[in-house]
């Protein structure tokens, strides 16, 4: 484009009709104060040539001169592409525009009004704005020639303006079919990413974005079926410990069982409080799982049409098994009858037992009077023995007359007395002794009397004072001796020969030993009366004969009338060991039946309230799955029109908290019912009834585990839990599987725009690199070298220069506010000598270069003069000396 | 006296059906809809005693429905039936022998001990199990060498020398022998099998389970007919098809243009369809003007059978099929084309070949709709 002429008025301040022109094709120089109006100038052609006369707002009417109901109106003659135009345009008040040519020598109208402002931009390759006035990036060709005030920095260039370079550097990056197919491709990929080049989140997101959530929500539900599943597994294991806790506890209790029976009734209401507690804690805790869950249902939720397909399916299907779940529970309940009859007919055989345990304590009192009465015959008869034994040994007694001990010491004494005196009578005697060698008489002439003696046969002789012998064939001896003593001697022995005799003539002997004999004898006799004196006493055991005898009587009235229950005791008497085994058979019989009964009741009312509770929760699960039908529908009604409520969804929460808070108050009132009994009723018993209860607390407690684990054995086995899990797997395999496809097809997707861009990059590059070298060589000769190259993106806007001596590029803002503009100047003035190529290109810099310095500003302008051999250059500044060293200007100065 | 029964295992009711998309449900439905085909046999051939031996359900936990729809269907078979619980549903508290179903149907017996059962013309010698593991020989306990009846074992385990199996309840080769068994009916593999003694008669095997589980599982879907003419004699087995479901593996190499010609009319030729589960594995080359008719290749597989799966991951485009690359409009999309292309046939890493090539068909699609002018 060419200017060639410009007329404004009512302007902002150019108030009256302005005109200038015609212009050199060269260098212009418009020169004037500031606030003249030579801005203003430069505006109203852009205003002219790229704005529809009809704009209305605030921008356009701040044109209108201040206070003044004036219409702004500015005429533009120019050439482009050899053809001469005139733009006649006012705005506001009596807006309108008409477009002329030059043809044969006067201007003929083209278009007028709307038409006249598309064909101006036509001409120019200018875009329309959407409304309001034009915009830098709506200029056409001037975003790069014209630089208004202020804004000589070139930070974007349109879409259409780089492609206008392109084709005027004679590339062509993608033809028209290319250019579809790359806008196929970036709407392809527009549909899975952002322009960032990251996955699309929100509403609009890609299906992986939505099947990636889904899969965390399955993850998550994965988990909590793994838990339920294994959770099943450890009851199963947690009910066959507490059967065998249970059995170990039962054996121990039953040492104890067989003395003492009976449950206390109290203590069995405080377990079954307590168990019942615990289930209703356990159903409590369900309820408020069942409305986190339905909350937690809530939130994840998403709506697809394919889920609603599903959930009518799902509700379908639950419809069915309604019938199954009632046919369920009424067979349930149809057992649980028959237990419990079971279970009263075991309990009415349970009163047996006291019969038999009353017969065991009667055997045991007939066995235990048997056993007394020959015990006590027995000791009668010994009594008896022994009293006729006592009266024959007293005879005996009787019968010996023995001396003591006293009379014993006193006949030794005269004996003794008595010795003494023959011994002192032969001291006081003369002794003789003969020894012949061949036997011969003798005669004791002392005594009268004749002896024999011989060698082997000694005769000795003893005579008071003298004894004297006549030996045959010897002669006499006589020996002499002390005289007188000899008959004291004598009298001392007589006298206690008298004593003895007359001491021991009771006795019959004077035999110190045999007197000993006869008073050991007596001695003897005494203690065997002592003895049996004392086996008696021991026998009485401080009783008395009659008092046995009387005892024997009673015992045998009594046998007599247990003999009359069971006569055939008297024949075969009771065995106590098989009497108590029997009664323990019996017993275990009944208890085993009555606890098998009622662990089959109870079992099976767990199993009906299981089935009941299943019911119910089926029916209240078909509710709410159709409610969340229902919401599915509405959520995606949601998402297509927005703003739809969950009410449906809300409502069932609503109704499981209800439950859950119904559930809780029973589990209260069964605390209530608890605290009423002060504490464990087992405590009061004697020690060996707490002994026993130890142990039956033991059992009770191993059973109410096993119970307990049981009725969550059984709760757990009811959800099916294993079934659950694996349809929780299949769809998270199946939502893998389509996350897989889906990542391949947005992955192939984004390496074919990524590749697509990378391979237009690298054309742009190369169809920027001659520009580059061009900018780069003007701004070398301006500034010197030092900044190195000039770096353009692929819109042709300079991003940064790469000095020589950097290893990295540099931005920009690092450079000095004067070579900034320097740079950017140059790069226009690059731009538009390419753009030139194709005819000659008007160049507008309103008020520029004010940072530069005079040396580099001498060097611009023959810069500026080499170029406008090519370049019409319009100058607007309030500083026209800087210019006037350009060769072949022309000045204008603005005058109104 | 001639005895006659059906030996069954493995049922496996509510069983995970995996990688096979949405029909895992369809799949668990039909495994339990078989049983009725299986009492069929029974009645066609006028049999009155149906021997399970183990894994009834896949698991104690399944959905009590489950338990109370095997036990009415069984309870309605109009002779005995006799069930060991196996290694996937054991007899533990809260299994699913305990459900009222059991105590309902008359004549349906779950075997809880490991004790014989005398029959009018044969002794049953059953080994329920109590665990999911062991290594407890469960046939140990049997011994019924004096016996004058028919002697039959129920058990389930590994037989020894299965291939990669563990000794998991490891039962002999040779147990029937040892036990004096005239057949010993095992469960645990689900494939047909049987184990011939010395003298050559087949005195043990695996009847496998009534429906095939799984892609690749041989000779399952059948029950086995016995028949044991009397004490010592050598048995006669019949393994009789009653699977409803075909599970179907096609694997083709497409080596030509036009190769998917011969897979479109293959899948014509596949019979019922309904009940078939057919995974079709594509590798080779594809040519562009291929890219059609695998489009129809997955439209067919995915809509037509019970369930279907194209895995074509391992295809790559045709090396010399560059000709619709160079219609493409010169510039940065051709350019980007052929560095796509040279990724699909050369990157190390098979996904990323599996990208490249999806991004070529998607390039490809997208041209054809730009000429379409769509």
């Amino acid at each position: 484009m060419l200017l060639h002429k410009i007329t404004v008025s009512h302007w902002r301040s150019l108030l009256n009709e302005v005109a200038m022109g015609p212009f050199s094709e060269r260098v212009n120089v418009v020169h004037a104060p500031n606030g003249t109006g030579k801005s203003a100038m430069f505006e109203a052609m852009r205003r002219g040539l790229f704005d529809a006369h009809h704009v209305t707002g605030g921008e356009i009417e701040a044109v209108r001169p201040w206070g003044r109901d004036l219409s702004p109106s500015v005429t533009v003659e120019f050439s482009e592409d050899d053809q001469t135009y005139r733009v006649e345009k006012i705005f506001l008040s009596g807006s309108s525009a008409k477009l002329s040519r030059l043809e044969s020598g006067s201007f003929q109208p083209l278009a007028t009004g709307r038409d006249a402002d598309a064909r101006i931009r036509e001409i120019l390759a200018a875009d329309a704005p959407g409304r309001g006035l034009s915009r830098h990036e709506h200029w056409g060709l001037a975003q790069i020639l014209w630089a208004p005030q202020g804004a000589l920095h070139l930070e974007a260039i349109s879409e259409n303006v780089a492609k206008n370079v392109r084709a005027a550097l004679g590339v062509q990056i993608s033809g028209e079919t290319g250019g579809q197919l790359e806008e196929r491709i970036a709407r392809r990929y527009l549909d899975y990413f952002t322009k960032t080049g990251k996955p699309k989140t929100g509403k609009n997101a890609a299906p992986v974005t939505g099947l990636t959530e889904r899969r965390e929500r399955l993850k998550a539900q994965l988990v909590e079926l793994r838990q339920k599943q294994q959770g099943f597994e450890e009851a199963s294991r947690t009910v066959e410990d507490a059967r065998n806790r249970r059995d170990q506890a039962r054996r121990e209790a039953d040492s104890l069982r067989q003395t003492l029976g009976g449950l206390r009734k109290q203590a069995e209401e405080y377990t079954r409080l307590k168990s019942d507690l615990k289930n209703k804690q356990e159903s409590e805790s369900l309820a408020k799982e069942r409305y986190e869950n339905l909350n937690a249902a809530k939130e994840r939720i998403e709506a697809t049409r394919k889920e609603i397909t599903e959930l009518e399916e799902k509700v379908k299907q639950a419809a069915k098994r309604e019938g199954e779940f009632k046919t369920e529970w009424e067979t349930a309940k149809e057992l649980l009858e028959k237990r419990r009859s079971e279970r009263e007919t075991a309990r009415a055989r349970s009163s047996q037992t006291s019969d038999h345990l009353k017969k065991i304590e009667t055997a045991r009192q007939f066995l235990s009077d048997q056993s007394d009465s020959e015990s006590l015959r027995t000791r009668l008869d010994k009594i008896t023995n022994l009293e006729a034994e006592l009266q024959k040994e007293r005879k005996k007694r009787t019968e010996t007359v023995a001396p003591d001990a006293k009379t014993v010491r006193e006949a030794r004494k005269l004996i003794g007395e008595r010795d003494t005196a023959v011994a002192s009578l032969a001291a006081s005697q003369v002794h003789l002794t003969l020894t012949p060698e061949t036997t011969v008489s003798v005669h004791n002439l002392t005594e009268d009397s004749s002896h024999q003696a011989s060698p082997s046969h000694p005769l000795k002789l003893s005579g008071d004072a003298m004894v004297e012998v006549k030996v045959e064939g010897f002669g006499g001896i006589r020996a002499a001796g002390p005289e007188g003593g000899a008959e004291k001697h004598r009298d001392a022995i007589r006298e206690a020969k008298d004593k003895l005799e007359k001491l021991c003539e009771p006795y019959g002997s004077t035999d110190p030993d045999r007197l000993d004999a006869l008073r050991e004898k007596a001695q003897e006799l005494d203690q065997s009366i002592k003895a049996i004196q004392q086996k008696t006493e021991t026998l009485l055991d401080g009783t008395t004969t009659d008092a046995l005898s009387s005892r024997l009587a009673e015992i045998k009235a009594r046998r007599k009338a247990t003999l009359e229950t069971y006569p055939d005791w008297e024949q075969n008497p009771p065995v106590l060991s098989e009497l108590q085994s029997a009664f323990d058979q019996f017993n275990n019989e009944i208890r085993d039946t009555v606890q098998k009964a009622e662990d089959a009741f109870d079992k099976q009312q767990g199993v009906c309230t299981t089935a009941e509770n299943q019911l119910n929760t089926h029916m209240a699960q078909l509710k709410a799955d159709r409610k969340n039908l229902e919401s599915a529908r509405k959520r995606l009604e949601e998402l297509t029109q927005d703003g739809l409520s969950d009410e449906h969804r809300t409502k069932a929460i609503s109704e499981a908290l209800m439950n859950w808070k119904a559930s809780k108050e029973t589990a209260g009132q069964l605390e209530e019912q608890l605290k009423a009994i002060p504490g464990d009723p087992a405590k009061d018993l004697e020690k060996l009834e707490r002994q026993l209860g130890a142990h039956e607390d033991t059992e009770n407690k191993a059973r109410d585990d096993e119970k307990t684990a049981e009725g969550r054995l059984q709760g757990l086995a009811a959800e099916g839990a294993y079934s659950k899990l694996i349809a929780c797997e299949e769809e998270l395999e199946n939502v893998d599987e389509q996350i897989g496809h889906e990542t391949t097809k947005m992955e192939a997707i984004r390496l074919l725009h990524d590749t697509v861009t990378e391979c237009k990059q690298a054309v742009v590059a190369s169809v920027a690199a001659p520009l580059e070298r061009s900018a780069t060589q003007m701004l070398s000769r301006v500034v010197g070298p030092r900044l190195g190259r000039l770096r353009l993106d692929q819109n042709f806007v300079p991003e940064a220069i790469h000095p020589d001596l950097a290893s990295e590029p540099v931005k920009l803002d690092n450079l000095s506010g004067g070579e900034q503009e320097q740079l950017f100047l140059i790069t226009r003035l690059a731009l538009a000598e390419v753009l030139a190529k194709s005819g000659r290109q008007l160049i507008v810099l309103d008020d520029v270069l004010n940072a530069t310095d005079s040396g580099r500003l001498a060097r611009l302008l023959t810069l500026l003069e080499e170029v406008s051999d090519r370049l019409q250059i319009i100058i607007l500044t309030c500083h026209p000396e800087r210019y006037r060293g350009l060769g072949g200007a022309e000045f204008f100065e603005l005058n109104h | 006296m001639t005895v006659r029964f059906i030996h069954t295992a493995d049922w496996q009711i509510g069983m995970k059906a995996s990688g096979i998309g949405p029909v895992g449900q369809q799949v668990r439905e039909a495994r339990l809809d078989t049983i009725n085909r299986v009492l069929g046999v029974a009645k066609e051939r006028g049999i009155n005693l149906l021997l399970i031996t183990g894994d009834v359900f896949e698991d104690n936990a399944v959905d009590r429905f489950l338990v109370r729809k095997v036990g009415d269907k069984l309870s309605r078979f109009p002779g005995r039936v006799y069930i060991i619980p196996g290694n996937h549903d054991p007899l533990v508290p809260g299994s699913v022998w305990e459900h009222a179903v059991w105590e309902e149907a008359s004549n349906v017996s779950v075997i809880r001990e490991p004790e014989p059962i005398e029959l009018d013309d044969c002794i049953l010698y059953p080994c329920p199990l109590e665990e999911k593991y062991s290594t407890r020989n469960p046939t140990s306990w049997i011994d019924a060498g004096e016996s004058e009846k028919i002697a039959i074992g129920l058990a389930h385990g590994n037989v020894e020398g299965l291939p990669d199996a563990d000794p998991d309840f490891p039962i002999p080769r040779d147990a029937a022998g040892r036990a004096g068994l005239d057949f010993l009916a095992v469960g645990h593999w689900h494939s047909f099998a049987t184990y011939p003694g010395a003298d050559g008669a087949v005195r043990l095997a695996y009847s496998g389970t009534h429906e095939t589980t799984k892609f690749g599982e041989r000779d399952s879907g059948n029950v086995l007919v016995v028949e044991i003419d009397e004490r010592g004699a050598a048995p006669k087995l019949e393994s009789v098809p009653v699977g409803r479901l075909q599970w179907q593996t096609e694997e083709t190499s497409l080596e030509r243009e036009g190769a998917l010609d011969s897979v479109l009319s293959g899948l014509n030729e596949i019979p019922a369809p309904e009940s078939t589960l057919l995974r079709l594995r594509l590798n080779g080359l594809l040519y562009a003007s291929d890219r059609a008719k695998l489009a129809s290749v997955e439209e067919i597989v995915s809509t037509r059978f019970l369930y279907g799966i194209v895995d074509g991951q391992s295809l790559v485009p045709a090396p010399e099929d560059d000709s619709w690359i160079e219609s493409l409009p010169v510039g940065p999309v051709r350019e980007a084309a052929e560095k796509i292309r040279e990724q699909a046939l050369h990157a190390s890493d098979e996904e990323k070949k599996a990208v490249a090539t999806r991004a070529l068909i998607q390039l490809f699609e997208m041209n054809e709709k730009n000429h379409e002018g769509e």
